[in-house]
């Protein structure tokens, strides 16, 4: 094995052992009831 | 010299493909700005492929790959396609018409000014965009193209490697990013204000077609139909995913979510990294330069950021430390496994040629700083070179083209 694929494995181990061990944090959620507030039709009848 | 049917095909079809780019690249750069710019933006694309396609024609090529003259520039001799005809031309590529050769190094001249663009979105007066493109591909693309890929140029004779355009494109056209973007300051509100992408998806799909056309720009670098062809189209695909994959790993660990738009970023820095070394390595040198790329223009982006310039959609941290890197792997993981008419890089036994690609980079580097610099101001005497304040606040789109890009 020469030096360039053994940089090559390194670099690979590297990024897929990343998603394993990499917390991830969810975007806290709008509350669904705020969101309908903003899409309730305004009327515009006389 | 025989006119081989294959290449030619190869090379005209690899030819459309890089003209698809730079469409493409208008996509890419539209959905990252704001609505009110996105059709100035998509703009600068599709006018630099008219403009350029005219200019390379009329002495672009000429000067660029023309017979030699001091080994800086080529004569004028090809002026007006005058000397190019079908015959093959043995310096560049013998088993095809040599204007089909013309033609494929046409979509390199193209791309490489609409690829600045991006540092001076939403802010430059068209006017002077329009004067910049044309003085920059005359006085720093064509001359930097001859000193690497023509016949006689300085530095193809001291032997740098450059397969597709790691230091002529996108160094050149990274570091005139910068330039640029120092000389025009920032935009209105940069800093204080978030300034949010309008359209992701626009953004993703523009990186997916910039992939599928890179494929005829390294691998329609090799000029013929075979295996050197399959290896850079292999070794490019390869170092792209690679590059996308480790972005998205350092921004989910920076920013503790995998980012879409920093996938899309990512590839696009494993295409410019892997441009210059696509017909030097093997697949094993591939994945460390998209590892490569991945990293170092991920930090570059967080550098840019931190001293607060505003390269608007990141041209320097993507193109010119992502060309920077990949002429610089070039140096060290080049083996003539691949190429036989090229050199080994440093990991097979060769350390001059990493001294040749840093000679190669400090050229590029030095002359586009300086000749952008130089031309920026040149026009700004004539043309303001930002739009007013005023024409920056209601948008380029319609300040500028009097359109809006939805009519929603």
């Amino acid at each position: 094995m020469d030096a360039t694929t053994v940089l090559a494995v390194i670099c690979s181990a590297i990024v897929f052992a990343g998603w394993v061990v990499l917390p991830h944090s969810a975007t806290p959620i709008v509350k669904a009831s705020v969101l309908s507030e903003e899409r309730t039709p305004v009327s515009v009848s006389a | 010299m025989k006119i081989d049917s294959g290449d030619t095909a190869w090379v005209l079809a690899s030819a459309a493909l890089v003209m698809l780019m730079t469409p493409a690249l208008g996509f890419f750069y539209g959905g990252l700005v704001r609505r009110k710019n996105v059709l100035s933006t998509i703009m600068h694309s599709f006018f630099i492929l008219c403009l350029i396609s005219v200019q390379w024609v009329l002495w672009g090529y000429s000067l660029a790959f023309g017979p030699d003259k001091f080994h800086l520039i080529g004569g004028l001799e090809w002026i007006g396609l005058n000397n190019v005809g079908f015959t093959p031309n043995a310096d560049y590529a013998p088993t095809i018409p040599h204007q089909a050769y013309m033609v494929f190094q046409m979509m390199f001249a193209v791309i490489t000014p609409a690829l600045i663009s991006g540092a001076f979105a939403e802010r430059q007066r068209f006017k002077a965009f329009v004067i910049f493109s044309l003085l920059w591909a005359t006085f720093v693309y064509d001359p930097i193209a001859h000193w690497v890929w023509g016949a006689g140029g300085w530095l193809h004779n001291l032997g740098a490697l450059d397969f597709a355009g790691g230091t002529v494109v996108h160094i050149s056209s990274g570091v005139s990013a910068l330039v640029a973007a120092l000389v025009l300051g920032r935009r209105l509100g940069f800093g204080k204000e978030k300034v949010e992408p309008h359209d992701a998806t626009m953004t993703v799909l523009g990186a997916c077609l910039l992939w599928f056309g890179w494929f005829g720009f390294n691998a329609g670098s090799a000029v013929a139909a075979g295996s050197l062809a399959t290896s850079a189209f292999v070794v490019t695909n390869t170092a792209t995913a690679m590059a996308a994959l480790t972005w998205m790993t350092v921004s989910w660990y920076h920013k503790r979510q995998p980012s879409v738009l920093g996938a899309a970023a990512g590839a696009v820095a494993g295409l410019v990294a892997i441009t210059p070394a696509s017909g030097f390595v093997n697949v094993m040198g591939a994945i460390v330069i998209g590892f490569g790329a991945g990293v170092f223009c991920y930090m570059a982006i967080q550098l840019r950021e931190r001293i607060h310039v505003d390269d608007a959609l990141d041209v320097w941290a993507v193109h010119g430390i992502g060309g920077t890197w990949g002429a610089l792997a070039t140096g060290l993981f080049a083996t003539v496994a691949i190429n036989s008419t090229a050199a080994n890089g440093l990991f097979y036994g060769n350390p001059k040629q990493v001294l040749f690609q840093l000679a190669a980079i400090g050229a590029s580097w030095a002359w586009a700083a300086g000749g952008t610099f130089v031309i920026l101001k040149i026009v700004n005497i004539f043309v303001p070179l930002r739009v007013q304040e005023d024409e920056e606040l209601l948008g380029l789109d319609i300040s500028q083209h009097g359109e809006p890009a939805y009519a929603l």
